[in-house]
């Protein structure tokens, strides 16, 4: 317990991290503070990822419909309504926060494990397709053009200033959920994850945690999408098929499942690996394809579980085994 | 005019649901050996068909020569892949079993994509390209090959099956793999063979499948979901009904496509599992699939 206690308050110094980044856009060059967005992005999405697959323990492979979702979100009231970005935060959220109410409705009807895989694939698929198929709103496989975000009016049309507003973002989505994970909702995950009967016996309803999980996992992952797509300026259906599945998964896998902390560190990892690679279509597929096999193999808590042995302040409470 | 096309939409319509009655059967021996559902199945396939392409056109192998090649590679991937990285972790929860396959699946992927890039292959087919007419119904020579092959290699794992000792013994671990262990029935051996089993089925299916469609490096992708809903509709780990819900599907997409719109040809694969998951999860001939909680 004293191990424990030490790691609650060691736990605050965790919140200097962002304010340490607050000058990194003086030394690092565009490419790099690209790179670097590009990693914020991926923190809410592998989060949302995580609270779903990590936490609860349900297969659902549908988080690049959110993705999706968000980002379309975002696009389409930017470029087609004339909304400013900060504007279309909410709405993307909500969009990918019902997303993923959909998507649980088949984990209510009691489907799970690999038949749960499937439909939540399919999902996913289905929602390629849309974009694919509804040019008026998309630009279908062509893709549409993501007018330059503005926040309060201030335009983010560079990198760096895109940077701050990621960082903000970034950081509420991450405390939000560091809040949910502690309070008895996150105790509530740990019980279905390890028994999802015993949970329910117990009082707990599991029904509505499943729901809870999903839509704020699909609303976390909204918002990444609409920083995502703000960042990359031109959102095509491409950016949301199988592949970007994968490398959602890689960033759960290697950071660490059911590791809020896991989320953060396999989106920094994933997001900076191939940058040091030169990259050839399908290398990223193949790289990602092996760490993957080799994490599940040798490291199977992922990098979270390494910074835990170093010291308690580091182990996730509301997360074991 | 409506209505005179119908045979022609069947014929083509057979025709597919043939092939994806072989992707879903390589599936489901694959599930119903060891309870898991290989992800990366819709690859294996595709890396059967690329495997042909390099022994035949790039080795100037015989057709069928490069085929037996092929299998035997694939057989060989797929029993090692269950050996050495299925076996390790098949006590592990299903999330790491399922991403397991889903990474080797996209290893492969990488791997053809990086030799191949996003250029298309046609195989060349070792049969002449012709056309029979049966009153108005135009049948494709294609048309007769898969469907040939495919009854052919049913009937041939049917005999395995019911007759041969090896189908006594993979019935037997089928139905209970503490029992067949009992009886001394290697089952990591045969859990492992069967992989290689299934893989091969799925590069049978590639080659197949290769006769009709360009190859690309994505082919698996589309492969696995086609497989996945025949696998549901027809009720999951059923033998029988894998091949009744490929057929079934590839007669969906065609007539569905057809009459209603032509975006079913593209989404039936999607909607299947999802509607068939929620309606019936049992499929047609399956179990239920579904945990109460």
């Amino acid at each position: 317990m004293a191990g424990a206690s030490q790691g609650t308050g060691l736990r605050r110094l965790f919140w200097v991290i962002p304010l340490a980044m607050l000058p990194l856009p003086l030394w690092l060059n565009p490419y790099q503070q690209y790179v670097l967005n590009t990693a914020l992005v991926y923190v809410p999405v592998g989060i949302g990822f995580n609270l779903v697959v990590g936490n609860l323990g349900l297969l659902a492979f549908s988080n690049v419909a959110y993705f999706g979702l968000g980002a379309y979100t975002s696009g389409i009231l930017t470029a087609s309504l004339g909304l400013p970005w900060w504007l279309t935060i909410i709405p993307a959220a909500i969009v990918g926060g019902i997303a993923g109410f959909v998507a649980s409705i088949p984990a209510l009807r009691g489907v799970r494990l690999f038949y749960l895989a499937i439909m939540t694939l399919a999902f996913g698929e289905l929602m390629r397709w849309t974009y694919i198929r509804w040019e008026t709103l998309t630009g279908g496989s062509m893709g549409m053009a993501v007018p330059t975000a503005t926040l309060f009016g201030w335009r983010l049309d560079s990198d760096r200033s895109r940077f701050y507003a990621f960082l903000i973002l970034t950081v509420l989505v991450v405390a939000a959920t560091d809040r949910l994970l502690r309070s008895r909702f996150g105790r509530a995950f740990m019980a279905i994850k390890d028994n999802e009967l015993a949970a329910a016996a117990m009082g707990i309803r599991t029904d509505r945690y499943i729901v809870l999980t999903f839509a704020w996992g699909g609303a976390v992952v909204g918002i990444g999408g609409s920083m995502f797509a703000i960042s990359v300026g031109h959102l095509s259906p491409v950016s949301f098929d199988l592949t970007e599945l994968v490398l959602q998964f890689a960033i759960i896998m290697v950071g660490g499942l059911g590791s809020l902390a896991g989320s953060i560190i396999g989106a920094a990892v994933i997001t900076v690996l191939p940058q040091i690679f030169i990259s050839f279509p399908g290398f990223e597929e193949l790289v990602f394809g092996l760490l993957i096999i080799l994490i599940i193999l040798f490291l199977p808590r992922g990098l979270a579980s390494l910074l835990a042995r170093l010291h308690p302040a580091f182990v996730e409470r509301y997360y074991r085994g | 005019m409506m209505l005179s096309l119908l045979p022609q939409l069947i014929v083509s319509g057979i025709s597919s649901g043939m092939l994806y009655a072989l992707i879903a059967l390589s599936m489901t021996v694959v599930y119903r050996a060891t309870t898991v559902v290989n992800f990366g199945q819709g690859d294996m396939v595709s890396a059967g068909a690329y495997a042909v392409f390099v022994f035949g056109m790039g080795f100037g192998l015989p057709f069928l020569v490069a085929m037996a090649l092929a299998l035997a590679l694939l057989f060989v991937a797929g029993f090692a892949m269950q050996r050495w990285l299925m076996q390790p972790i098949i006590a592990g929860p299903h999330l790491s079993l399922a991403m397991m396959a889903l990474a080797v699946g996209y290893t492969l992927r990488g791997a053809l994509r990086l030799e191949w890039g996003n250029e298309t292959i046609n195989l060349t087919r070792p049969y002449p390209q012709d056309v029979y007419m049966l009153g108005n119904v135009v049948i494709t020579t294609d048309d007769v090959a898969i469907c040939g092959f495919v009854l052919l290699l049913f009937a041939a794992l049917f005999v395995l099956l019911q007759v041969t000792p090896l189908g006594k013994v993979i019935q037997a671990t089928f139905q209970s793999q503490r029992g067949a262990a009992l009886v001394g029935i290697n089952v990591p051996a045969f859990h492992a063979t069967m992989w290689g089993g299934g893989a091969a089925l799925g590069a049978i299916g590639g080659v197949l499948l290769a006769m009709i469609t360009p190859l690309t490096p994505d082919l698996g992708q589309w492969t696995l979901v086609q497989g996945f809903a025949a696998m549901t509709l027809g009720g999951f780990g059923s033998l029988g009904g894998a091949v009744a819900g490929g057929i079934l599907l590839g007669l969906t997409e065609k007539l569905l496509g057809f009459y209603v719109n032509t975006m079913f040809i593209e989404i039936t694969g999607y909607l299947v599992p999802i509607l068939v998951l929620m309606l019936r999860p049992q499929g047609l001939f399956g179990r239920r699939a579904v945990v109460r909680v």
